[in-house]
């Protein structure tokens, strides 16, 4: 028998992280579908779980001077809704799933679930996004790229949380997402990119750029984007084979039923060329 | 009087988007047990040893031991047993039914089956030929000498039907009956199995047809396997079951559409094609079951709307220790208009001319012979079709231009589809039987048509209504069930309304001759049309009693980075003889476009090591509202003299254009000579890196 427990308040929830043994459950979207049994049985959990959709202190998008502070239930939906919101980021929910399946599906849930072809990885691990967790024992705040340890591993002690997702306040000149999936709606991503840049009077004074699908996390290599920072974009522009050909290293795809791992490298160094040849 | 073809609402709209339709998962029986297949784990290879777990009180399982009559599944060729004896010929064959009344219990139990096997290698590659044909036309290879020679292979895969409602049966016992209700086309085929199966008199077996959520030919002889296995553990039980599968499990063990080769030799003399040489090859899967006549009908496709003088036509079933596949809207022809598309496409460039002309120059007319020398007997529109899909498309603009330009393409297809069962299937092995009763004030149409979403109930009540002059509320047409309605063949081959529906007409006006008797019922039967004479043998002779025409043109761009292919619009013509509903036509086009548009360069399905890889919804892609796009659409009248109001074959004609119209545009966008099937943006990687123009 699997005990599901349902707080109505954040406290309550950590209590039940604290005392008991159980898995998190917020838009269940991935959850559902990993724990699958046949048609008209329950889910086959393996474990007690603790549904967090109702905690009302977790629903909340705001922001303060240097950051945007996504609460870790809100919905994909709410998210693409909120004027707060970095369009980077919007433009990748957008993409994301189906309508049905954005308006339950939560940004939290899509980094604990850490995917490699997590699409909402790519711009957060761009954006630089943290991610607050709390316990009863306290809070603590972790860079994204830091709590994605592997594939499906995340930095999360049992009796921990995800309580917010926190994006700092970036301008750029210019951001990018790409998505390629295998049809234009409701599908999983052969490979994703996403590049931003900031110039000011024609000089690069920030560059980033990540890979999706391409290896177990998300590919950001910010030793590779500082050799960039400070040259003029016509310089950078000129470049463009020889950063390309920085990332190709990096770029280790797999083979699988959605595509394969020559396309997927080919295809996200093609994005990287095109980003950089176009930067104006 | 009303013209037929203007559109009513579907009868059963109500009933489906209130969910009020009951499908075989919406019955719940009174102690109703569970069926869960036991499958095996290996390709190929003999059991040596089953041990089940010990079973609890009122668990079972069913397997051949319990097969009272025949261990075989009665489909055209019987070589696909109820259960396996210990053979084993493909990944996940069944083995026997756990049956009980928790689904938990029996997921568990399931897990403790220990099965041990001797292995043997299994065969993927295509060398186990099991069916052979080949046919001449003309003088045959004798007519290439001397001529110049153009040859080229093609290749499709795999397609999954996908239906919404996965394969499931309720069986139960009535006194001395097995009664099964499942999701079916073919209600008389998988009663005939289980008759069969059971060795029992027809009287006691019932096959009853719930709402069918979707079948695309994958409901045709596939419901007779799961149908005995679940009759025969009925019989032993004697209680009802419920046998129905998870989407996974559908997906994994289903049939599918075949797998093809096809190499085409073209022996050209002043710019024409005088001979073809055809070698066929496709995927027979574990079991042979349909495919012979899915070669069949591929290889009569094999000049497409062409005609060519001189042919010298084989073909190949090649057993594998693969999944078996079957029926799939088009039967073959999808295989091979990708083919013989391409192939006119290829050597008009080969020979520097515009393949439209090149395909105009050889365009089937009336009173042509057909591939195996009988005649298309019906006017054929096609030139007035292609004149009219090239004036709502602008295609020639568009060729021309895109020539120069990169990524944007676009591509015609012409196809026919043959309607009806094959030469003299009708009569020899269909015998189809329709009645019509009249009681009261209500006229009851009893036939085994099943309405599988394609509108069957809707046009058939319309037709009787209609040659009534009667009101269609007073028209009564109930999901087949058969004990009370005749053999009217199964729901297959695009012959419903032009076979069945013909021979509901011829009963209609004698029952409309007869109105002012108060209850009475006509009986008919098919007659076939004098002029068919058709030798499955030799191949010789009237394949079809008539053809349905289509023309698609396609749109497409090509994303220069990501390969990724963009349907931009679709413009077809069709001449089905006449639409019984407009609407419903229109929807049989849509659907069967974007089913044929997606087997062209969307759905990819393959196997390793005989286990196929796309087994979900989220793996297998079939296109979404945002994948399709804008579709114009036009009907030619052309009455066909047997069919209803001159109605010919819908429902596969559709499918058939999509594929060769989108693989030619992308071939246009990328100036590159496409091969196979589906054009996926890997495929068009590789053509782009290292294809031929």
């Amino acid at each position: 028998m699997v005990t599901s427990y349902i707080p109505l308040n954040l406290d309550e929830c950590l209590k039940i992280l604290s005392d008991k043994q159980v898995r998190i459950v917020a838009g269940g979207t991935d959850m559902l579908i990993q724990n699958r049994s046949h048609t008209s049985m329950p889910i086959g959990f393996k474990s007690d779980v603790c549904y967090i959709s109702n905690i009302e202190e977790l629903k909340k998008i705001y922001e303060d001077e240097t950051f945007v502070y996504i609460g870790s239930v809100c919905s994909l939906e709410a998210i693409m809704e909120s004027e707060l919101v970095p369009e980077l980021l919007k433009n990748t929910i957008l993409e994301m799933a189906s309508p049905a399946i954005r308006h339950t599906a939560t940004l939290a849930g899509n980094i604990g679930n850490a995917s490699p072809a997590g699409d909402s990885l790519v711009p957060l691990y761009l954006l630089d996004a943290l991610v607050e967790k709390r316990s009863i024992k306290g809070v603590s705040k972790v860079a994204l790229s830091d709590f994605i340890t592997g594939v499906r591993k995340i930095d999360l002690e049992k009796d921990e949380l995800i309580t917010k997702v926190i994006i700092p306040k970036i301008s750029f000149t210019k951001s990018y997402f790409k998505k390629v999936g295998p049809r234009l709606s409701d599908a999983i991503s052969k490979l994703s990119f996403a590049g931003a840049y900031k110039l000011e009077n024609d000089l690069v004074k920030d560059i980033r750029i990540a890979f999706g699908s391409v290896n177990v996390t998300v590919v950001r290599r910010r030793d590779l984007e500082e050799r960039l920072i400070g040259k003029t974009k016509d310089e950078v522009k000129k470049m463009v084979s020889e950063i390309v050909d920085w990332y190709e290293e990096f770029i280790k795809p797999i083979d699988d039923q959605r595509s394969n791992k020559e396309y997927r490298k080919s295809i996200s160094l093609k994005l990287l060329r095109s980003f950089i040849e176009n930067i104006e | 009087m009303k013209d037929i073809s203007i559109s009513i609402n579907k009868v059963d709209n109500e009933d489906k988007c209130s969910g009020k339709a009951k499908y075989v998962a919406d019955y719940k029986l009174e102690g109703m047990l569970y069926a869960f297949t036991v499958r095996s784990q290996i390709a190929k290879g003999e059991i040596l040893k089953i041990e089940y777990p010990e079973l609890p009180n009122g668990y079972y399982v069913v397997d051949y031991k319990d097969v009272p009559g025949k261990n075989i599944v009665k489909v055209i060729y019987e070589d696909m047993p109820v259960f396996t004896t210990g053979k084993i010929t493909y990944l996940y064959e069944p083995i026997s039914l756990i049956i009980g009344p928790e689904k938990q219990v029996l997921n568990d139990l399931l897990k403790q089956v220990k099965i041990t096997y001797k292995e043997e290698e299994p065969v993927f590659e295509w060398t186990d030929s099991v069916v052979h044909y080949h046919f001449d036309k003309g003088l045959g290879e004798k007519a290439f000498q001397g001529l110049e020679k153009v040859e080229y292979d093609y290749k499709t895969s795999y397609q999954e039907q996908a239906y919404i409602e996965t394969q499931g049966f309720i069986g139960y016992p009535e006194k001395d009956k097995v009664t099964l209700l499942g999701s079916i086309q073919c209600p008389y085929y998988v009663k005939n199995a289980v008759v069969q199966a059971l060795g029992e008199k027809e009287d006691n077996v019932r096959v009853i047809q719930a709402t069918v959520g979707g079948a695309f030919g994958g409901k045709e002889e596939y419901p007779s396997l799961i149908g005995c296995q679940l009759a025969v553990a009925v019989k032993k039980i004697k209680k009802p079951i419920q046998l129905i599968f998870e989407r996974e499990e559908d997906m994994l063990v289903t049939t599918k559409r075949h797998p093809s080769r096809v190499h085409f030799e073209g022996y050209v003399l002043d710019n024409k094609i005088h001979g073809l040489k055809a070698v066929v090859g496709i995927d027979g899967g574990a079991n042979i079951g349909l495919s012979g006549v899915v070669l069949s009908r591929a290889l009569i496709a094999c000049t497409g709307a062409y005609k060519i003088d001189n042919l010298d036509i084989s073909g190949d079933v090649f057993r594998t220790n693969t999944v078996p596949n079957g029926a799939f809207r088009g039967f073959g022809a999808p295989q091979m208009f990708f083919a013989v598309e391409m192939f006119f496409e290829h050597v008009a460039k080969k020979l520097g001319i515009d393949p439209l002309e090149f395909k105009l120059n050889h365009l089937a007319k009336q009173n042509d012979f057909t591939s195996t020398m009988g005649i298309f007997r019906d006017p054929v529109l096609m030139p007035e079709m292609i004149t009219k899909v090239i004036e709502t498309s602008d295609y020639l603009n568009k060729r021309k231009e895109y020539e120069k330009s990169e990524f944007k393409g676009v591509g015609m297809s012409l196809f026919f589809h043959g309607c009806g069962f094959t030469g003299s299937g009708e009569q020899n092995h269909i015998k189809a039987k329709v009645k019509l009763k009249k009681d009261k004030d209500k006229v009851y149409i009893l036939i085994a048509a099943v309405d599988m979403g394609q509108g069957v109930k809707t046009s058939f009540r319309k037709l009787v209504s209609h040659i009534l002059e009667i009101d269609i509320e007073r028209v009564i047409f109930d999901n087949p069930d058969t004990d009370f309605v005749p053999d009217s063949g199964p729901t297959v081959a695009s012959r419903t309304m032009m076979i069945v529906g013909g021979i509901v007409a011829r009963a209609a006006k004698e029952m409309k001759d007869r109105f002012d008797e108060e209850s009475f019922v006509v009986e008919k039967q098919y007659v076939q049309p004098e002029y068919i004479k058709y030798d499955e043998a030799t191949f010789k002779g009237d394949a079809y009693p008539a053809y349905s025409w289509g023309v698609n043109v396609v749109e497409v761009e090509v994303d220069k980075d990501t390969y990724q292919v963009s349907i931009k619009k679709t413009w077809s013509v069709y001449d089905i003889g006449k639409a019984i509903d407009e609407r419903i036509v229109m929807g049989q086009a849509d659907g069967g476009l974007a089913q044929g548009l997606a087997y062209g360069y969307l759905e990819v399905m393959e196997h390793k090591q005989g286990k196929i890889m796309q087994k979900n919804m989220t793996d297998y892609i079939i296109p979404t509202a945002m994948d399709m796009c804008p579709m114009e659409t036009y009907l030619f009248d052309n009455p066909y003299a047997f069919g209803p109001y001159g109605a010919k074959g819908v429902g596969e004609l559709s499918l058939i254009g999509g594929a060769p119209a989108v693989a030619m545009a992308i071939e246009q966008a990328i100036k590159r000579r496409v091969f196979k099937i589906p054009v996926t943006p890997e495929y068009i990687m590789e053509l782009i890196n290292n294809g031929e123009n």
